[in-house]
């Protein structure tokens, strides 16, 4: 029992001392506030006849865009979550955490959290902006708590392949390489910028099975007005699964990379 | 005093076979500043860095505090305290805040945190500066505070990997004055690495002189200085005691302290194992022999000399490997600003 508390205290303590660099940093928080305005603001117009195509899931482009863009800011926070650990190293803190008796686990698992609650703010934030340019949230404020939840799930989830690469890559060259190479794609081959039914039908399919896809979906549906059950819990299910599964992953890697 | 640190033919081979640490054998008793002295890439911090459980032996063994370091790395890393080389405070977060969460991984109380990181800041004279952020400190103050979280969970043992690298002499003294401090209050062990040939000399009780990974030799400064040669005894005699400097020759060689007797520009160079007790001695002698001293002055073997006995080259002239040199160039960087 003191054996769990103590590795609940260290998970937290990780995850404080990242949410302290996170609102350290004025300029990033500024940013992403700025970020979502121009997504929103540029995308909405720039697409906004695209909402004219037959077939097109939503009356307005830029309700049909929060989700994307909540699942794309998500995705870019998540995506760094690595370069901390690799941060870390660099500077030594890792030893200095190392040389401490908390659990080897709980580094990747609170700076994993720590990325998870960075994404709700975000979301959050998204949310508040994509209100003031006039979009409407279908399923009210119930249903912005889902999808903030839904973003969160999200970011634990990338955020552990990000670890489970740093834990292998260990450079911040390196790491920063194959995190760019992996996050357009992941956000290009899932329904966040394009509704899956217009896409060809070998993207659609690629499309079915990004983890991505699993976050926008709920958060789509919710957003345009529906409650949809069944497909909320098997999205929400397999964000779940995919978590877990790259926490694991992560937990193990780390593990073995320090051992 | 026990012995709290021992290591048994302790080893490490980095992948790619590069032997870092070969069969080292060691043993620290409680209470005592030891000291590992040795150029950049000798092994020193892969020493401390097996000894602290951050890397495994390839080879040995050793034990902290009874605690074997790949069994019971729990235990050895509750009762150890390591402040590394690198300065790793973290810059986001205020000093007090720092000393919080290295509270919070030692999972001590609270209560505990308040009065001893307290304790520890008004050690390092942080106290007054601990709600700035670290962003705001100097080296010195960065490296003083590293120290201070090293501390907070009252470790029996402290590794300080090159305490003072990087510093300016004022803050060296200081941190000098601590590690004694904490040694003569709290009765700690220090275990530290340092390439700076005084701090090893005029802080440790024990040093060993390590080099390609082997500990060359190991003592206390003074055994250190003696084992290399004698202390030099100069005697500048009066004017008129020249007829006696025959007898004067062969009575001095007759000291058993003595190991020999040179004469260099009218003065008598002396070799001798002890100079403190050589000396009276040797004046009383010739005080009865009539001989008049006009001078007298003695220089012992620096730990230069003995660093270049054991391993035959300066430690000045060291070159550091990249990596090394990288490390210290950070750590230069850091303690700078």
């Amino acid at each position: 029992m003191k054996r769990l508390t103590n590795i609940l205290s260290d998970i937290w303590y990780v995850c404080w001392r990242e949410m302290k660099h996170f609102w350290g940093q004025k300029v990033r928080i500024l940013m992403n506030i700025v970020q979502p305005v121009i997504w929103l603001g540029l995308m909405g117009n720039m697409f906004s006849n695209i909402t004219a195509i037959p077939g097109f899931p939503a009356k307005s482009y830029l309700q049909f865009m929060t989700p994307g863009v909540i699942a794309m800011t998500s995705i870019f926070g998540a995506a760094f979550g690595g370069m901390s650990i690799v941060f870390d190293r660099r500077f030594g803190y890792l030893n200095k955490l190392l040389a401490s008796p908390i659990s080897r686990v709980s580094i990747p698992m609170g700076k994993m959290l720590s990325s998870a609650l960075q994404a709700g703010i975000q979301s959050i934030i998204i949310v508040l902006i994509a209100l003031a340019l006039g979009v409407k949230f279908g399923t009210g404020f119930p249903g912005v708590l889902v999808m903030v939840l839904v973003a969160m799930l999200l970011t634990l989830a990338i955020s552990g392949i990000s670890l489970s690469l740093s834990a292998v890559l260990k450079t911040q060259e390196s790491l920063m390489a194959v995190v760019n190479f992996l996050t357009m794609p992941l956000i290009f081959t899932s329904n966040a910028m394009f509704p899956t039914n217009m896409m060809p039908k070998w993207l659609a399919s690629i499309a079915s099975y990004n983890p991505v896809s699993f976050a926008v979906e709920p958060m789509r549906n919710l957003i345009l007005g529906s409650w949809n059950w069944g497909a909320l819990g098997v999205d929400i299910v397999a964000l779940i699964g995919f978590g877990v599964l790259m926490t694991i992953i992560a937990t193990l890697l780390f593990r073995r990379s320090v051992a | 005093m026990d012995v709290i640190i021992e290591a048994e033919k302790l080893t490490k081979i980095y992948p790619g076979g590069v032997l870092a640490v070969d069969h080292i054998d060691l043993s620290v008793k409680e209470g005592e500043i030891f000291g590992f002295l040795g150029p950049n890439g000798a092994g020193k911090s892969t020493t401390i860095m097996m000894l602290v459980t951050l890397l495994h032996p390839t080879e040995g063994k050793a034990r902290i505090a009874g605690w074997d370091i790949v069994q019971h790395r729990g235990r050895v890393r509750s009762v150890l305290g390591y402040v590394s080389q690198d300065i790793a405070v973290d810059e986001y977060l205020t000093g007090w805040e720092n000393l919080l969460l290295q509270g919070k991984l030692y999972h001590l109380s609270p209560q505990e945190i308040k009065t001893r990181g307290k304790e520890v800041l008004e050690m390092v004279d942080l106290w007054e500066r601990k709600d700035e952020l670290v962003q705001n400190y100097s080296g010195g103050m960065r490296k003083r505070l590293d120290i201070a979280c090293g501390l907070i969970h009252r470790p029996r043992i402290l590794f300080l990997d090159e305490p003072t690298l990087g510093l300016d002499i004022q803050t060296r003294s200081k941190i000098w004055e601590y590690i004694r401090q904490l040694r003569s209050e709290h009765k700690m062990t220090i275990f530290l690495t340092t390439h700076y040939m005084d701090e090893a000399d005029k802080l440790c009780d024990r040093i060993a002189i390590i080099d390609h990974g082997k500990i060359m030799a190991i003592g206390t400064p003074l055994e250190l200085k003696r084992s290399v040669g004698g202390d030099l005894v100069s005697i500048k005699f009066q004017e008129n005691g020249n007829g006696q400097r025959e007898e004067i020759f062969t009575a001095l060689k007759e000291f058993p302290l003595v190991e020999s007797v040179k004469e260099k520009d009218s003065q008598l160079l002396i070799v001798t194992k002890d100079g403190n007790t050589a000396i009276p001695q040797i004046l009383s002698r010739l005080h009865d022999m009539g001989a008049e001293v006009q001078s007298i002055s003695m220089k012992r073997p620096s730990l230069d000399d003995v660093f270049l006995f054991y391993t035959g080259r300066q430690l000045r002239d060291e070159e550091a490997s990249p990596q090394d040199f990288y490390r210290m160039r950070m750590a230069l960087r850091r303690a700078k600003r």
